[in-house]
């Protein structure tokens, strides 16, 4: 009697994962609409308004609400300093694509499971949960990050191509290509995790979508509270904020993996 | 029937319990199975069947109790146990914007598969299964029965010790039916065990070796035979025409041998425990009478005769 069976390296699992999950979420065309059209929104968006706002300056009444909402931009040149806030402000809404977008995917890859009733052959292979979990959170998040970063690069390039030295300056800043580079893949960690803790509770894409929309509040109120110059986002409370976030990724993690239990999924999940 | 021949036990449970809160879905299950043995697990719905067969794939944890599987320790060696089983779900859960091919190779790669032998088996189990030309399909554009014999391929991809199939002709047209069915009865005479939990008793019948009645708990565990041949001894059907004659069955029941007889749809029922010597006689007896003898076959009782019967029993145990 031939016996073939033995059990995969934790990298096979996690790429023969990520594999399916790409291919099948390749193949589902709502999932991947509404995975590119948040960035795509958003960068046509700021592309666009960054160009408007060097045709047409704004007023002297214009002018004097963006100085006292964004001291940061004070004393600047009209067009200099609308193109830059204008700028800055789109760099926030870049925040947002690394918890909208994995949010997505990975509420459609735990319940889009649940409903096929996929997971328990899943399960029953010599695969660990931990592995799985693991394997799903990094198939949601590369292409989350991906996008996100191209979409940056794009919204870079068009910046330099079109706007003023303030718009080239916010959008060069090192602090934010830092933040873009270590807090686009902290953020999309976070969002993956929730959005796979809220799957394993609740049975409706829309729902769990609801629930995990309001991971973007805070990621908003820190964004326009740091481009209207209420809060200064320094070096050190830069890395307050990566230590912080990384702190929160694991926890939430570890709660994902804690609800994330094979007799849980069986027996429990309807 | 191949049991007899083969003794190892690969499969042995030790009062093993499962309790989901206060209801006890598996209690104190005791069984052994032997390699290359078709083991049968029948009973009602909500019985407890699939609770039974998640607990010895490692998939649950049970309450109380112990198993060993090829070796292995439940709660021990789950891991191992998980890649030296293979088991058919419920519901066959493919991924359906995935082909065919393409479903089979993932799960090969996740029991550690290489590329080559994946490719092998997949193209076998496809073939075996008469997939071959689906192969590049997406499962979702399958029928039901596809996806079911689909759903037997990857449970037996990585050729498992011991294969759990759950209800695996249910949804299949009669022609499909019967390839899983001469799948399974291939891969016993391979040594393979395999663990089936069916409501078609008829199916039940003509594949186990050995059937274990379940509610919750064991009834009772035997040959099909055996089982037929304890409740109902061995039931020979003597057909006289025109029809037998109320003397004719008193001169039945004077021979030597004869349990019990009775009439029945124009033939003389006899149960008797040794057909071979009792037959002859009677036959000379109905013919001494003048009586005009068309044909003497032996009647079975249907397996369903044989649960109806246990069960009943049991619920009047209780």
């Amino acid at each position: 009697m031939t016996v073939l069976a033995g059990r995969a390296s934790r990298a096979t699992i996690i790429a023969s994962v990520c594999s399916r999950e790409w291919r099948e979420a390749l193949g589902n065309k709502l999932l991947v609409g509404m995975t590119l059209f948040p960035p795509i929104v958003i960068l046509g968006a700021g592309v666009f308004a960054v160009a408007a706002a060097a045709l047409y300056p704004p007023s002297e009444k214009d002018l004097r609400a963006i100085y006292a909402a964004a001291p940061a931009v004070a004393g600047l040149d009209p067009t200099e300093a609308v193109q830059g806030i204008i700028a800055q402000y789109f760099l926030v809404l870049f925040m947002l694509i690394p918890t909208v977008v994995p949010l997505t995917i990975a509420i459609y890859s735990v319940i889009g499971e649940k409903a096929a009733r996929t997971l328990e052959p899943l399960l029953a292979t010599p695969v660990g949960v931990g592995e799985l979990l693991l394997a799903k959170s990094i198939a949601s998040t590369i292409p989350a990050v991906v996008v996100t970063w191209i979409a940056y690069v794009i919204y870079l390039v068009s910046v330099v191509l079109l706007g003023s030295p303030a718009a080239v300056r916010a959008v060069t800043a090192p602090r934010w290509i830092l933040a873009v580079v270590v807090m686009v893949p902290l953020l999309t960690a976070l969002s993956v995790n929730l959005g796979i803790l809220i799957s394993t509770r609740v049975n409706d894409v829309r729902v769990a979508q609801q629930i995990g929309g309001l991971v973007v509040v805070p990621v908003v109120a820190l964004g326009i509270a740091q481009v209207t110059g209420r809060v200064v986002l320094d070096d050190s409370s830069f890395i307050q904020m990566t230590v912080f976030l990384i702190v929160v990724d694991l926890v939430v993690f570890f709660l994902a993996r804690l609800a994330f239990q094979r007799e849980n999924i069986l027996t429990r999940w309807r | 029937m191949t049991y007899a021949r083969r003794v190892a036990v690969v499969l042995r449970t030790d009062a093993l319990t499962k309790r989901f809160g206060p209801l006890t879905a598996v209690d104190r299950l005791d069984i052994e199975v032997r390699e290359g043995e078709i083991f049968g697990f029948l009973g009602p719905n909500g019985a407890g069947k699939t609770t039974t067969l998640r607990l010895l794939c490692a998939l649950i944890a049970p309450t109380s109790g112990s198993a060993e599987l090829a070796g292995m320790r439940l709660g021990r060696d789950d891991e191992r146990i998980r890649a030296s089983v293979g088991i058919l779900t419920e519901h066959p859960g493919l991924y359906e914007r995935l082909t065919a091919a393409e479903n089979l190779r993932f799960f090969a790669s996740l029991y550690g598969l290489d590329k080559r032998t994946a490719d092998a088996q997949v193209d076998r189990f496809l073939g075996l299964m008469g997939l071959t030309e689906q192969r590049d399909r997406p499962v979702a554009t399958f029928s039901r029965g596809m996806k079911q014999k689909m759903a037997i391929a990857r449970a037996a991809l990585h050729e498992p010790r011991i294969l759990f199939l759950d209800e695996p002709t249910t949804g299949l047209d009669p022609d499909a039916a019967r390839t899983v069915r001469d799948l399974i009865t291939s891969l016993a005479r391979e040594g393979r065990t395999v663990f089936l939990c069916t409501h078609n008793l008829d199916e039940a019948d003509r594949l186990c070796d050995r059937i274990a009645f379940f509610r919750h708990r064991v009834i009772r565990i035997a040959e099909p035979d055996s089982l037929r041949a304890e409740l109902y001894g061995r039931t020979v059907e003597i057909r006289v025409v025109p029809a037998p004659l109320p003397a004719h069955l008193e001169r039945i029941r004077a021979v030597a041998g004869v349990r019990e007889a009775w009439l029945e749809n124009g033939s003389i029922l006899v149960r008797t425990d040794d057909p071979l010597r009792t037959d002859p006689a009677m036959v000379r007896t109905l013919v001494d009478a003048g009586a005009d003898v068309a044909f003497v076959s032996e009647r079975r009782a249907s397996l369903e005769d044989v649960y109806l019967r246990v069960v009943h029993e049991e619920d009047e145990g209780t």
